[in-house]
């Protein structure tokens, strides 16, 4: 068959484009009311975890004050909700990086995610309270904060989580506006009234679109940006400064490609989930599984790339710093956190989306996931539980000349974690209550631009390109 | 984006075989002066095993020099390869498949041209096998594997094999072609290279599998390989500005920045060279740029982190370190050029398309990135072992001498010269693979406005 | 420092740093027992000297109040050596007596080693050594003479060790402290260099270690070395402000 007829045949199968796109609206605002019974169960019990959480941490506030050893696990906690939910919304950016496709229906779902790390805001809150000052007993511990003021971490700390908070809900509402206008013109009750009111005039004119996605590529570039700053400044104001010793110049990096692992791997999840109870097998199609699963694997793969590589400097180096830094960061009493979190992070996420039928499925992928999710999980307590249990009184030396004991969590630990971890679902359902939870405009888009035709013998999509 | 033309399949036959079925005029007297500057260099490198590394500008404490720099460097452009051919086939970047050729033959000759640079710079390269390969078993002496010098040759000698395989492999439809396009003993060669090629389904799949399978196994190499070279450096704790844990990463993302832009200047000249107007466009230019400014934000980010953390420590020796390389003359006028060459001229250029469409700023501006990328490794390697060491008794500084610059202009002669004699016996550009293009690349119409597209198997 | 595992023997090496001078007979004694090459003008102006040991000079205070420091610096036989594990070849590797030892018939010159270690001890031989036609005659045959392109440094005069203990085993007996002197530390005028087993807890260097004024160069980089130096004692200052070299 030659390019002519192919482009012939596509264009002549392809369906009248209006009807179609007022279906997919129509279908799409449904999904966003009739909450089953089992949603909302669901719904309450992750908010009663989430409110006991918050609570929680007020209580161990209260109680442990601004003991910094006992942080551990909250500062762990942070970095997980960084991780997961600063990530996550880096899918929604990459349609105006590489002009993929299936990535299209997909961004909303990532975006919503940004509104999770107002919960990391409120952890990371207490921390700041209790950051060690930068000068102790006369000396500077070592910092990036040179000769800066000694409230430089707090500000930046909170500054950077707060600007990656306003960015993500700019990334998310930038995209949400058509929506917001299809929801005023096919919905009912207060969801049309808050369409009304956030489409702001939105009728699709071409200085609307062409604006629009502008502000995704602006927001998409500027989100990025300062993800990687915000890492940057979680990991050593809160991670590696506090060992001394501890200098690990990869460690942002690390921490945000591992962060981007989790957000894939949190995406898959919700997008499981969503298209399973939502009934979204028409627009959800296994093509983002497919792509989902290769960025996942490769995303793994990166992990144990940037975990061997600074693990081999230590290892080779043999001074003072970089042995006190192996025996604090993995063979210390974290030894067995540490090979469980390298096995669910890596090796056994590695193994099972290695397979294409994996991938070109969903239960195993979702497995596989999970399993990353709580690697993760792992992987950030063995950083930064035994980071926060250096007593204070050594963190301005040179190394640590003693590895401080494993610190476990304790109850308040465990339901501080178990409210920031449900916090995440919670937010992402109500969401899903708000908006639909597939971009209706992108899903629209996607219709577009791909086309199913037959090749040669086979079955082939025609994938369009637009600059 | 321009409008996508038809190339009937004679017209790109003869246009791409042009430098095997009629030569240029400008190819035997270029290759020929070239060949002269490689005899030159051969000349001079063995002077130099005959008389003693003293021939060099090396002192204590900086015993690694050019040499080691320029090793590094072309480690750095052999990754434009896999970079171009493995990594851009696994993720269907259609825009790849023109420059494919050019880019793993880039990888090959400059491994080999990288592969010389240790071993003419031991003291004794007489006694290098027992170095490279593990002959002394039989004393019971093994190599050591634990020393980064070891892995490099691993490293590199894989790398080496798998990249010409892999060039071999893309090759052989293009070797059935012009095996029917030829008479005499050029018939003959490429009779026994091209395999019995006949372009029967079989062949075209195991062809296309084992492309695939290469891209997918050389990719872990293609990381270790600037990974281990990295790792030569890093593993010294006592050198201030070289251990560090970002090493790893930071090197590979600059092999690309480096290796990427070598691709741009090679297909600048081809266009030219070759009048392949046709088949390299504008298009893959803005493709490469638009790669090349994400590869390179990337890389100075890495760049960023390792000095913040360099400093992060606040040793003197590391700030005394860090403030000779760019502060205390000369390594503040290199340091200088590194930074305005390597990233602040050309990525700020890239960003406008004018640009990226504009074959000759696209040739000069790559080129400015491999000066900035070459001045990098030099402002790593020298600089840290020239420091201020803790003893006064060692503090000197280091320059190069004219048969070190001469041993590194020969490296390039010798790289073009290489890549020159290729272009007579084979392609440099993929017949099929330019073909293939043709037939998955299509336009279709979404309203009135007429969008490229291209064909993808269905899932 | 060493445990007892390897065998009887530990070698090392005890500088009082407050007994130097900095009279330079050490570096002599080394250049003249292990047939190093001249180190001619031309040679240390291309810093491409060879001095296994050397002696640094470090000035304390300003003038008239100036004190001239001196420390001898060899190579550190350490325990946890940098250049050793970096060798491809194995030409350098770490003894059964305590020793950083260096193989001339293995080494290629990569000198990947003299990269990694802290005190710079290393050296490279970038020409064929020569020595003018009066001294052929005064080589020391009990040592090799390195050819170019290979890595060479302190050996802890090894030929000395090698014969004592030949001769102790001959005769049945075991080496006596004291037995065993370095070039340097036989040449030394004021005792400063003081060479010994470390293992025997009764020989001189192991009691000479145990002083409180011990220290070791460049700790931070945990290389554990054989050479213990002790500090410099100044009337005005405390112990330990000797350690001019040690750097913080």
């Amino acid at each position: 068959m030659t390019n002519e007829a192919v482009a012939h045949e596509s264009e002549h199968h392809a369906p009248p484009p209006n009807v179609e796109a007022d279906v997919i609206a129509r279908e799409l605002i449904a999904t966003t009311t009739g909450a089953s019974g089992r949603f909302k169960a669901w719904a309450w019990i992750l908010g009663i975890l989430s409110v006991v959480g918050i609570v929680s941490l007020v209580v161990k506030f209260a109680s442990v004050g601004d003991d910094s050893t006992k942080w551990g696990y909250v500062a762990a906690l942070v970095s997980f909700l960084l991780s997961v939910a600063g990530g996550a919304p880096m899918i929604a950016m990459a349609p105006v990086m590489a002009k993929a496709n299936w990535v299209r229906p997909i961004t909303r779902l990532a975006s919503i995610f940004s509104f999770v790390s107002v919960i990391t805001l409120i952890m990371l809150i207490p921390l700041v309270a209790i950051l060690p000052p930068l000068v102790t007993e006369g000396a500077r511990r070592r910092t990036i904060w040179y000769l800066a003021p000694d409230y430089s971490p707090h500000i930046w700390g909170i500054a950077g989580l707060l600007l990656l908070i306003v960015t993500g809900m700019m990334l998310f509402y930038s995209a949400a506006l058509p929506d917001f206008a299809s929801m005023r013109d096919h919905s009912t009750g207060w969801r049309q009234r808050l369409g009304k009111r956030l489409a702001r005039g939105w009728v699709g004119t071409d200085v609307q679109w062409r604006t629009l996605r502008m502000r995704i590529g602006m927001f998409g570039t500027f989100y990025f940006l300062i993800l990687v700053f915000v890492n940057f400044l979680i990991t050593t104001d809160f991670g590696q400064s506090m060992v001394p010793g501890w200098r690990d110049a990869i460690l942002p990096m690390a921490h945000t490609v591992s962060g981007f692992q989790g957000g894939v791997a949190a995406v898959v999840i919700a997008l499981y989930f969503s298209r399973r109870f939502m009934k979204l097998e028409k627009y959800v199609h296994l093509d983002a599984f497919w792509s989902l699963g290769r960025l996942l694997f490769a995303l793994t793969l990166l992990w144990i790339y940037f975990f061997y590589s600074s693990f081999i400097v230590f290892w080779y180096g043999r001074s003072e710093n970089d042995i006190a830094t192996l025996n604090h960061q993995i063979k210390g009493p974290f030894l067995p956190v540490f090979i469980v979190g390298m096995l669910l992070i890596w090796f056994v996420p590695w193994w099972i989306l290695i397979w294409n039928k994996v991938r070109r499925g969903t239960s195993a992928m979702v497995v596989g996931s999970f399993i990353i999710l709580i690697g993760l999980l792992l992987d950030r307590i063995r950083m930064f539980v035994p980071a926060w249990s250096v007593p204070g009184d050594q963190i301005h030396q040179k190394w640590l000349a003693e590895t401080p004991a494993a610190y476990w969590p304790t109850i308040f630990d465990i339901l501080i974690m178990a409210g920031g971890i449900s916090s995440i679902a919670l937010i992402v359902m109500l969401m899903t209550r708000v908006i639909p939870v597939l971009s209706v405009w992108q899903v629209q888009e996607f219709n577009l631009l791909s086309k199913p035709i037959k090749y040669v013998r086979g079955h082939a999509t025609l994938v369009a390109k637009p600059d | 984006m321009q409008q996508r033309r038809e190339l009937d399949q004679v017209y790109t036959n003869r246009k791409l075989l042009n430098g095997q079925l009629d030569t240029p005029k400008w190819w035997l007297p270029t290759v020929s002066i070239l060949g002269v500057v490689v005899l030159i260099g051969v000349f001079v490198i063995a002077t130099m095993i005959n008389k003693g590394l003293g021939v060099t500008g090396l002192a204590r404490p900086v015993y690694w020099g050019l040499f080691i720099t320029t090793f590094v460097f072309w480690v750095g452009i052999s990754h434009a390869g896999i970079m171009i051919s493995a990594i851009l086939r696994l993720t269907q970047a259609e825009w790849r498949r023109p420059v494919t050729r050019a880019a793993e033959l880039l990888t090959v000759f400059s491994l080999l041209t990288a592969l010389v640079f240790p071993l003419i710079h031991a003291g004794r390269p007489w006694r290098i096998a027992y170095w490279i390969m593990p002959y002394d078993v039989a004393r019971g002496i093994y190599p050591n594997i634990r020393s980064p010098l070891i892995m490099d040759p691993v490293a590199i000698s894989t790398y080496l094999t798998g990249s010409t395989l892999f060039l071999y492999i893309a090759l052989i439809p293009d070797l059935g072609n012009l095996r029917d396009r030829t008479t005499g003993w050029q018939n003959a060669m490429y009779t026994v290279l091209a395999l019995g090629w006949r372009g029967n389904p079989r062949q075209w799949k195991m062809q296309t599998v084992g492309g695939i399978l290469l891209s997918a196994l050389m990719l872990p190499i293609f990381v270790s390989v600037h990974s281990i070279v990295s790792w030569d450096f890093a593993v010294a704790s006592a050198v201030e500005g070289w251990h560090s844990t970002i090493f790893a990463p930071y090197f590979v993302i600059g092999a690309v920045h480096s290796g990427v832009s070598a691709v741009v200047t090679m297909m600048a000249l081809m266009r030219w060279l070759w009048k392949w107007d046709d088949f390299i466009r504008p298009e893959h230019f803005d493709a490469l740029a638009r790669l090349l400014i994400v590869v390179a934000t990337g890389w100075l980010a890495f760049t960023f982190l390792e000095l913040t953390f360099a400093l992060y420590g606040q040793d003197a020796p590391e700030i005394a370190l860090r403030e000779m390389q760019m502060f205390q003359w000369p390594w503040n006028m290199l340091f200088i050029i590194f930074f305005l060459t390597g990233y602040a001229i050309p990525v700020p250029m890239w960003l406008f398309k004018r640009v990226r469409t504009n074959i000759a700023l696209m040739f000069w501006t790559s080129i400015l990135v491999n000066v900035g990328m070459w001045l990098e490794r030099f402002l790593i390697i020298v600089p840290g072992l020239a420091r201020r060491t803790p003893f006064v008794y060692t503090w000197e500084a280091y320059r190069p001498s004219p048969v070190e610059w001469t041993i590194f202009i020969w490296s390039f002669a010798w790289v073009t010269f290489l890549m020159l004699l290729f272009s007579r016996f084979f392609p440099l550009v993929p017949l099929f693979e330019q073909k293939e293009s043709q037939v998955f690349t299509d336009d279709v119409m979404i309203g009135r406005a007429k969008v490229p597209a291209i064909v993808r198997e269905a899932e | 420092m060493a445990t007892a595992e390897f065998g009887s023997h530990n070698w090392g090496m005890v500088v009082d740093v407050d007994k130097c001078i900095g009279c330079n007979a050490c570096v002599i004694a080394c250049q003249a027992e292990n047939n190093i090459p001249l180190n001619s003008q031309d040679r240390v102006e291309r810093a491409r000297t060879i001095s296994w040991i050397r002696v640094e000079r470090y000035w304390e205070g300003d003038f008239p109040d100036a004190k001239a420091r001196f420390i001898p610096i060899m190579c550190q036989h350490c325990e946890n050596a940098p250049c050793e594990p970096v060798c491809p070849v194995y030409a350098t590797y770490h003894n059964s007596e305590g020793m950083n030892v260096q193989v001339y018939n293995r080494c290629v010159g990569t000198r990947y080693c003299a990269n990694g270690c802290p005190y710079i001890v290393r050296f490279f031989n970038y020409w064929e050594p020569v020595w003018p036609e009066s001294l052929r005659n005064h080589l020391n045959p009990d040592v090799t003479v390195r050819s170019r392109g290979i890595m060479e440094k302190c050996s802890f005069c090894v030929h000395r060790i090698r014969r004592e203990s030949r001769s102790a085993r001959s005769a049945g007996t075991e080496i006596a402290d004291g037995a065993v002197q370095t070039a340097c530390s036989s040449a030394c005028p004021t005792s400063a260099l003081n060479f010994g087993n470390f293992n025997d807890p009764d020989s001189k260097v192991s009691k000479m270690k145990e002083d409180k004024r011990h220290y070791t160069l460049l700790d931070q980089f945990g290389t554990d070395p054989n050479v213990i130096y002790l500090a410099k004692i100044d009337a005005d200052k405390k112990v330990g402000s000797g350690a001019a070299a040690s750097h913080d």
